[in-house]
């Protein structure tokens, strides 16, 4: 029995790398935008570059949706090995398609079109499998031909010609086959498609970001090279130097010139990346990075997703000294708290790690940010005379003053005077360490200001964070489920006071980890103990129907 | 002399060390670029960690003491976010040779624009005396007893092939030479690389030995051959401008002459841009 919405439609198509699967995908996405549906679209590929299996797959519904689901109406295999991955994940009533040609040896069942064979004498056959999977879903759709044929003008450019004549021809093999066999339902959504890291990339932005660091890892690199792409429209300069440690001694620099700086890096990299922690903790600068989490440890596999870093991320770094931990649970909150984020390692002079994972990272949904609601970065600026560039106050934050400045302007990696100047004197290591412990507190008093949980729902309650939770909701929706979702966006320092009030309820902890780190952390921070855990860690994201199948076992 | 470079930090440099020579010529090179307009406001010092690094403190310049190794990386960071800033950086053998290695080169690679100060003594003298990547073989230090294993690398031969686009030699007995090096290598519009030798009187003393071998070139190297031939000497060790070109500085390949600290959109301008990215 499958949890699935009535109201979702999923197509997925798979293939080799190099056969034009994630475009497909897109343009996918695009026909249910155009009917006014919202899509939430989930690449998957391996790290490779020809050649192994991708498969995109677009979940859509005329509502918001907060996932994709595995389990497609219409799915489109490339080749053999496709067909064997998804063949087994139909939904009752929907139909698996495959290439005919690629098939090999032995039986199967299916929709057959010889995609492959169709293509004979175009250039690049293999690029135009693609476009083949899109027809087929027009057709699947009741597309009319010249529409379908008009979006493959917009979507495929280059070469319009050979692109519209095998369009054209797979369409009208698929059409007597399984024409009109969905009508999906239209909506009225206008909601623009935006990925997770274009997200965190326009937050950071909208509140001030003006130079970015990265080095390439998987999943960040989406980041970079959204960034890198846009940096002349925007006008963000985008750096990628020779390593990890290179990135953040940069970043680092550049805010003591006061520009508004940004790093990107995952699990590896972060990793090379713990002393410069350590380093922006002691020279007090307000440095934030972006962890896009993939499966470890280790090189781990690249591509696959998982949520096991937490531990890490909030104790990397030698010595004692606040940062800021958060992570969002959907695109929309992606931008939100990117900006958020920004604006608070400026007012307290500390690094913060926005932590997501490939999931979120690299996935796409219909959403509606909310630009406005962007915070902005707003240092505290000294002014007068007397300048101390870590002047002791009550609350452990000295006023900036940036270069070029009459005004001695001294940052240290040392342990120090106000004035920057090394020390090793017993009272001054005494002030400087309460300084900077004044500082967290003063952070922590700033948070419980803040929203920095998020509950939504009535019922048992789930505990779960990051993208796990976009999961969890629909997962709810799916099955039939009522739950109360409570969601810390804030990691660390942690909303113990918020948190506390669930140490006596039976929570269910979801999370993507294999020991419940997360889990762990709860019972840590805030007492709470986990009736169940329900840990995925296969290097894929929770399915709703799979997961409400566990929450049904538990709540 | 006390002037507005002094600082009150007390100097905990032993008697007769090469880095008072360095510290001198520094002061005497900043006096020399306030002449020619550039105001000490407008130099960013960055240092990285040894007995060099000690020189943050001891004079009266804005800055920022960076880790280990690591200096190079975050003066980048400063030059590519205020490109108005003059860089001017002071680094050890051992953590710039060793540690930092892949940025010293890199950073020559890209010809950022930057002032680069090696305070070459061929040991890590702070932490006791071990052997670094420029010692000679047979180095004995507290790491390497028995002798060191290994032949040095040559950082003037490594600048000029990983593309440097100033490289020069002093020397810290020759101060008044060695400032003026310092002022042509801030003016240079690009990578400026100094080493410049230096005695430790704790743990290498080669005053004898550099007051015997080194000696001004009396002209600049003919080009990049002739300054790879002089560089590569180890009987004599030339001291003045190996190489001098002219090439466009990474900050302005990479960015134009954009100024990302001052140059910064406002708050309507940057939501303007990003409705516009999004078409709503």
């Amino acid at each position: 029995m499958f949890s699935i919405a009535e109201d979702v439609f999923t197509f997925l198509v798979g293939g080799k790398a190099g056969e034009g699967v994630k475009k497909a995908g897109s343009v996918a996405a695009r026909i249910f935008t155009g009917l006014g549906r919202d899509i939430f679209q989930l690449d998957e590929y391996e790290s490779l570059i020809r050649g192994g299996h991708n498969f995109s797959v677009v979940s859509t519904a005329p509502r918001e949706i907060s996932s994709h689901y595995l389990h497609a109406d219409l799915a489109v295999a490339l080749d053999r090995r496709s067909y064997e991955k998804h063949a087994g994940h139909i939904r009752p009533g929907g139909l698996i398609v495959a290439n005919s040609d690629a098939m090999g040896e032995g039986s199967w069942d299916g929709i057959r079109i010889p995609l492959t064979s169709k293509a004979k004498g175009i250039p690049n056959p293999e690029l135009r499998m693609g476009v083949g999977a899109v027809a087929i879903l027009a057709a699947a759709l009741g597309l009319a031909k010249n529409e379908f044929l008009e979006l493959v003008r917009a979507e495929y450019p280059r070469d319009i010609e050979n692109n519209t004549l095998y369009g054209a021809s797979i369409y009208d093999v698929a059409q007597p086959l399984l024409g009109s066999r969905f009508r999906l339902e239209r909506g009225n959504s206008a909601r623009p498609i935006v990925g997770g890291s274009e997200a965190v990339a326009l937050g950071a932005y909208a509140a001030g970001l003006d130079i970015f660091f990265a080095y390439p890892m998987t999943p960040s690199s989406t980041l970079l090279h959204f960034l890198a792409s846009k940096s002349g429209q925007l006008g963000v300069t985008v750096m990628h130097p020779e390593s990890e440690v290179a990135v953040i001694n940069m970043a680092v620099g550049a805010t003591y010139a006061g520009a508004r700086a940004m790093l990107g890096t995952s699990g590896g990299g972060f990793g090379l990346m713990a002393e410069g922690i350590s380093f922006a903790g002691m020279a007090e600068s307000p440095l934030l990075c972006f962890y896009a989490q993939r499966s470890g440890p280790s090189t781990g596999a690249a591509t696959l997703h998982e949520q096991s870093d937490l531990r890490f991320v909030v104790s990397a770094g030698h010595g004692e000294f606040p940062r800021i931990v958060a992570s969002p649970s959907d695109v929309r909150e992606a931008y939100t708290l990117a900006a958020e984020m920004m604006a608070l390692v400026w007012e307290f002079q500390t690094p913060g790690i926005l932590l997501t994972e490939k999931h979120l990272a690299e996935s796409t949904m219909s959403v509606s940010l909310d630009y406005d609601a962007a915070a902005n970065a707003a240092p505290v600026m000294h002014t007068g005379d007397g300048y101390l560039r870590y002047r002791d106050t009550p609350d452990g934050i000295s006023p900036l003053v940036f270069p070029p400045s009459r005004a001695m302007n001294k940052w240290t990696s040392h342990e120090h005077e106000e004035s920057g100047v090394y020390s090793e004197k017993e009272e001054t290591l005494v002030k400087m360490h309460d300084k900077r412990r004044r500082k967290g507190d003063a952070l922590v008093n700033r948070l419980k200001t803040m929203k920095t949980v998020n509950v939504s729902g009535t019922g048992p309650v789930i505990v779960t964070y990051g993208s796990t939770t976009m999961m969890v909701r629909e997962a709810l929706i799916a099955g039939k489920l009522n739950a109360k979702i409570v969601q810390p966006v804030y990691l660390e320092p942690f909303p113990v006071w918020e948190m506390e009030k669930y140490n006596r309820e039976k929570a269910v902890v979801v999370e993507q980890s294999s020991t419940g780190v997360f889990a762990i952390y709860l019972k840590e921070k805030a007492g709470i103990s986990a009736s169940s855990v329900i840990l995925k860690y296969d290097g894929h994201p929770f399915d709703p129907d799979e997961l409400a199948g566990k929450l049904r076992g538990v709540l | 002399m006390a002037d507005d470079l002094t600082t009150t930090a007390p100097n905990t440099w032993c008697p007769g060390c090469g880095n008072f020579g360095i510290y001198n010529a520094l002061r005497k090179a900043v006096h020399g670029l306030g002449e020619k307009n550039i105001p000490k406001d407008t130099l960013a010092h960055v240092t990285g960690i040894g007995c060099h690094g000690k020189i943050f403190d001891y004079i009266g310049l804005s800055g920022f003491a960076a880790l280990h190794g690591r200096a190079l990386a975050t003066a980048q960071g400063i030059q590519l976010s205020n490109p108005g800033l003059k860089v001017i950086v002071n680094v050890g053998d051992g953590d710039t040779m060793g540690e930092g290695l892949e940025h010293v080169i890199f950073s020559a690679k890209r010809n950022a624009d930057m002032a680069v100060i090696l305070h070459d003594n061929g040991v890590y003298a702070l932490t006791t005396g071990q052997v670094t990547p420029l010692s000679e073989k047979g180095f004995r230090g507290p790491s390497t007893p028995g002798g060191n294993p290994e032949e040095p690398l040559n950082p003037l031969v490594m600048m000029l092939e990983a593309g440097a686009t100033f490289v020069a030699r002093g020397y810290s007995g020759k101060t008044d030479h060695l400032a003026e090096l310092i002022v042509r290598a801030v003016m240079h519009e690009g990578f400026a690389f100094i080493d410049c030798l230096q005695p430790c009187v704790s743990f290498n003393n080669t005053y004898e030995r550099y007051n015997r071998i080194t000696e001004l070139m009396d002209r600049p190297p003919a080009g990049f051959d002739e300054a790879l031939s002089i560089a590569r000497r180890k009987d004599k060790l030339a001291l003045g401008v190996f190489y001098d070109v002219k090439k466009p500085p990474h900050h302005r390949e990479l960015q134009g002459e954009r100024n990302p600290a001052r140059d910064s959109q406002s708050r309507q301008e940057r939501l303007g841009r990003i409705r516009k990215l999004h078409g709503v």
